[in-house]
């Protein structure tokens, strides 16, 4: 669903994770894309501009830090945000490194995951 | 480790024997004289072992028999045997070697707990992970759907007050729509349908907060990195600890402190302070189990301890008691005797990983029915640098 708010990237592995956090931003007012693998989402990046990333961690090929390490050269004011069953594992020089603003864990908190969004990106419904 | 010797005779009666054997068999030396060897194996190899000595005058190694001590119960021995042969090769008595090898099983079974808690934290750890990712959608679709549900039974307020007025004023057509839309909700009971619906996602929501809970506790067990090392005061965590948890318990139990002067602790303190919690809850519940719905109250005793180079905290209750059969198993991951829902089996696994990880031992003795009481022996400064 497209709306006219924040353009914001989701990347998983996990398709059902894509879906289930596009039913819970449904009415958030973000333009929501998705992809599945990092190569699809650099494609994406590669032929247009975005307000936020939220990425999985764990992906088959590249970790998400990685990931967004990488998208942030690309697309330098892009907000980025980690998505992750497990937050230990991930140093935070790591996070501060690649620029990563918000760490979500999974399971998420709707509500908190809402208002992380909204803080990160500084607008929604 | 002492040689125990006894020499006996060919009716198999002690003649002579060392002072480690009086000690290991808790007797004094004149007491063993002229008793009969076998007596003292209180299993049937260990009595095999002397008897066909003398029987067959062959020489056995090291068999491991268990011996009895006056008052203190079945020692694990490692037994020799060898014949002492007169003329003619006539079996004369025989010489009985053993050792008294407690501590070396104590030291095994330790060594296999703790690389029976490594495995299961490598595969805990793993687990929980690969839990979280689709517990991830479940949770967040079923609070999804509890909205979905919640916008239906709106919508269908409206298409009941709807059908009502066009059932009544409205074209044949229209009316007739109206009856057949009245015949579907009854037939397929739109106002269960509607609250069961939401109810069903409630319960998953329940189960799904419960899985939660458990990967929490796979987590914590398998994934100690909470707090930093610090050189603690060990009443001081134990205090605060029975502080948090006595609102939950004040009703039932009456708690009584005896705390020695300690040493400073080299110690994780928030860890310690888990296993403490794991302690307390489990001495409150073991209570709560014993007493049920009556009107009386339970005890529950934290003592600490200063012995030489250990600090000792035990914390004693007279709750149900663990069953004999069970003691062995209650540091075992995912053991529980409470009912589903209530335990993971986790508690006291992981306490026995971070005392372990302090360079220290827990222990347990239990009377059923009667109370249990869990020491934490901890050394002053047990945690080296690799820890």
């Amino acid at each position: 669903m497209t709306r006219d708010g924040p353009s914001l990237l989701i990347v998983d592995d996990e398709a059902r994770i894509l879906s289930a956090l596009q039913r819970t931003l449904r009415r958030e007012g973000y333009e929501i894309v998705t992809a599945e693998t990092v190569d699809e989402a650099f494609e994406i990046l590669d032929r247009r501009d975005v307000d936020g990333i939220l990425s999985d961690h764990k992906m088959p090929g590249m970790t998400g830090v990685q990931f967004l390490g990488e998208a942030g050269r690309r697309r330098p004011a892009a907000v980025r945000m980690i998505i992750t069953g497990w937050t230990e594992e991930i140093p935070r020089e790591d996070l501060e490194e690649v620029g990563v603003c918000a760490l979500v864990t999974k399971p998420w908190d709707d509500a908190k995951l809402k208002a992380t969004l909204r803080r990160a990106l500084g607008g929604g419904a | 480790m002492n040689t125990a010797v006894l020499v006996v005779d060919a009716d198999s009666h002690v003649v002579r024997c060392n002072d480690a054997a009086a000690a290991i068999l808790g007797r004094a030396p004149e007491a063993l004289h002229g008793s009969s060897a076998g007596a003292w194996f209180v299993d049937v190899r260990g009595q095999a072992v002397v008897e066909r000595t003398l029987a067959e005058g062959v020489r056995f190694k090291g068999a491991e028999a268990m011996v009895d001590r006056v008052g203190g119960g079945a020692v694990p021995v490692g037994i020799s045997c060898a014949p002492i042969l007169g003329p003619g090769g006539r079996v004369r008595g025989a010489v009985a070697t053993f050792q008294d090898l407690s501590e070396m099983h104590q030291l095994r079974q330790q060594v296999l707990q703790t690389e029976k808690m490594a495995s299961i934290g490598q595969l805990a750890a793993g687990v929980a992970h690969e839990i979280n990712n689709p517990m991830g959608f479940i949770h967040a679709n079923l609070f999804q759907l509890a909205e979905y549900a919640g916008d239906l039974r709106q919508l269908w307020g409206e298409v009941e007050q709807l059908q009502k007025v066009v059932s009544q004023a409205g074209s044949p057509e229209v009316r007739e729509a109206a009856a057949r839309l009245a015949t579907l909700a009854e037939e397929v009971d739109v106002d269960f349908l509607l609250s069961d619906l939401a109810k069903a996602i409630r319960e998953s929501q329940e189960g799904s907060e419960r899985i939660r809970h458990i990967v929490q506790d796979l987590r914590d067990f398998s994934h100690q990195d909470n707090g930093e090392l610090s050189l603690a005061d060990v009443n001081q965590c134990l205090d605060s600890t029975a502080n948090i948890v006595w609102p939950m318990m004040k009703h039932l139990v009456q708690l009584e402190k005896n705390y020695a002067d300690l040493p400073a602790v080299t110690c994780y303190p928030m860890q310690l302070k888990q296993v403490f919690m794991n302690l307390l809850v489990n001495a409150f519940q073991a209570i709560e189990s014993k007493l049920g719905a009556s009107a009386e109250t339970g005890h529950i005793v934290l003592r600490t301890e200063h012995h030489g180079a250990d600090v000792v905290i035990s914390v004693a209750d007279t709750g149900v008691g663990i069953a004999a059969g069970d003691l062995d198993r209650i540091f075992d991951p995912f053991f529980t005797t409470k009912k589903v829902g209530a335990g993971t089996g986790l508690g006291l696994s992981t306490s026995y990983n971070i005392v372990q990880r302090h360079g220290g031992r827990i222990e347990a003795d239990s009377q059923a029915g009667e109370g249990t009481c869990f020491r934490v022996v901890l050394p002053v400064d047990g945690i080296g640098d690799d820890a």
